[in-house]
């Protein structure tokens, strides 16, 4: 590696040193407590899997630059020269690492290996050494965000192919739009993913609470934090903050995407409208009786998969809890506390990387496929399109036999 | 199929879920030689927005887009 790219990684490292960040990288005190803590490592117990060997190449990179016992005595204090070999580790790293967090929880510190690998993740992407895929998605993303012209007049005439879905399943107002789109002085501004799965459901439960709402132009998912580019996920995020400015709208409901759930919660504090998920606005209809859903239509038994982002890392727990209830009698959880639930092993961009991460994926979360099937249940429930995909691949693989649903369809199906 | 535009590769990406229309579109029309068409199918009503701003992005172009009730057609020419 050239001086002038070592420069220019260390520049990004450094923009990366805010005070939580360094505390983490100083405070691994080697317990080892959440060697059992992460799913790739209990999965495929290799060392290169526990959380804290992951942020250990991260760590030593700091010591030598950012230290001064490193800068001075290079071969002191377990540095690490920032060389290609340490790029492919720290690739190896961060991309087996969903940041699901699980490995926090267990922390005597509270570390955060997933913030650790977002230094990792920034210096493969000033190396151009990061999954190309991931740089493209976020790429279309932005340009979306830059040529609404283009796509709009296409964009709202397949929507309108889509109504006559939502009508036939809860019908609307003589004269009320069964998707609005673009609607100045709406409530709700709701942020969907590409398909139509993830539109239709959620219209209709929106139409059935007789909801003041408006579809964004926009999808909801931030390829920008899976791909650990803190401007692009800025870019991707501003899209929908300066739509929901622009329509006024008083909330922002993100569709089943956790990482899009979590970014928008996280980073549009500060906004004139609040975040929330789709499962916590069924929650609410359902609380406030503007929705009533048939109960115990479902057959067997139903678990529910917390997805990291919306969970763990969201605080989103008791309403999809509620909403089974409000479904079944025989709902079972799979992991005695939510916050300990195992991730799916498709996060962090994993998913999105397709079929070049399926082996991975598939080995690398055999323990969440244990504990689904420890369950007995028919139907597996989960509120987020990556883990949806996710635990469609390791329900054929491991050959789980049940039905993996989205939450959000399963209340549409479910209204009186 | 249109008309006048030869595919040279058909790819059917309907109902798949996020991101598997672009991942996949982004790896065939590496299958096909500079110049080569793809046509790509799909029914979900983002793909009319994440095409154009895919191709935008990955420097290939769209020749031509048929949108028939709830299907889209995109062919596609590999420029690079
Ligand atoms: S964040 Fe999750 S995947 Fe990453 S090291 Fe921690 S437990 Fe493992
Ligand atoms: S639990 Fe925390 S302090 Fe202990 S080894 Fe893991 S990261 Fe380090």
């Amino acid at each position: 590696m050239d001086d002038t790219t070592r420069d220019e990684l260390l520049r990004l490292f450094e923009s990366k040193l805010k005070r939580a960040a360094k505390l983490y990288l100083e405070t691994c005190s080697r317990c080892g407590v959440c060697v059992s803590a992460c799913h790739v490592y209990a999965s495929m117990p290799q060392a290169k899997y526990i959380a804290a060997y992951r942020a250990e190449i991260v760590r030593r990179i700091y010591k030598r630059y950012f230290t001064k016992k490193g800068r001075f005595w290079k071969s002191l204090g377990e540095s690490k020269e920032l060389s290609e070999l340490a790029l492919s580790e720290l690739y190896e790293a961060a991309y087996s690492c969903t940041g699901c967090r699980r490995c926090m929880v267990f922390c005597p510190f509270g570390i955060d290996t997933q913030l650790i690998m977002s230094i990792a993740k920034l210096l493969l992407i000033g190396a151009h050494a990061e999954p190309e895929i991931l740089s493209l998605l976020a790429d279309t993303s932005v340009a979306k965000g830059e040529s609404l012209e283009i796509f709009r007049e296409g964009f709202l005439e397949s929507i309108k192919t889509l109504e006559n879905e939502v009508v036939e399943r809860w019908r609307v107002e003589a004269g009320q739009t069964p998707i609005p789109v673009d609607q100045k002085g709406a409530d709700l501004l709701y942020v969907a993913l590409a398909g139509a799965h993830s539109i239709v459901p959620a219209a209709v439960v929106f139409n059935a609470a007789k909801e003041n709402w408006t579809l964004s132009f926009f999808e909801a998912v931030n390829f920008g934090a899976f791909v650990g580019d803190p401007v692009k996920t800025r870019q991707i995020l501003d899209r929908i903050v300066n739509e929901a400015r622009r329509l006024g709208v008083k909330e922002v409901v993100i569709c089943e995407c956790g990482t899009a759930f979590r970014v928008m919660k996280s980073m549009a504090k500060n906004e004139p409208f609040k975040v929330s998920s789709i499962t916590e606005v069924h929650a609410r209809y359902i609380r406030e009786g503007r929705i009533k859903l048939r109960k115990n239509t479902l057959e067997g038994t139903v678990t529910y998969h917390d997805p990291c982002q919306l969970a763990r890392n969201g605080g989103v727990m008791d309403e999809p809890r509620f909403i089974l209830r409000a479904l079944t009698d025989d709902f079972a959880e799979m992991s005695p506390d939510p916050v300990m639930n195992w991730c799916c092993g498709g996060g962090g961009g994993l998913v999105a990387m397709g079929e070049d991460t399926l082996d991975f994926r598939m080995k690398s979360a055999s323990v969440k496929a244990d504990q689904v099937k420890k369950t007995g249940a028919k139907i597996l429930a989960t509120a987020c399109e990556n883990c949806h995909t996710q635990l469609s691949n390791l329900n054929d693989h491991y050959q789980m036999g049940v039905d993996v649903r989205f939450l959000s369809s399963m209340v549409a199906d479910a209204l009186e | 199929m249109s008309d006048d535009i030869k595919a040279d590769k058909v790819m059917d990406l309907k109902g798949l879920p996020c991101p598997m229309p672009v991942v996949k579109i982004s790896k065939g029309i590496k299958e096909v030689a500079v110049g080569q068409v793809v046509e790509a199918v799909t029914s979900d009503p983002g793909a009319l927005a994440d095409f154009p701003a895919w191709a935008k992005t990955s420097g290939n172009e769209i020749m031509k887009t048929e949108q028939e009730g709830k299907i889209t057609r995109f062919f596609i020419r590999r420029v690079k």
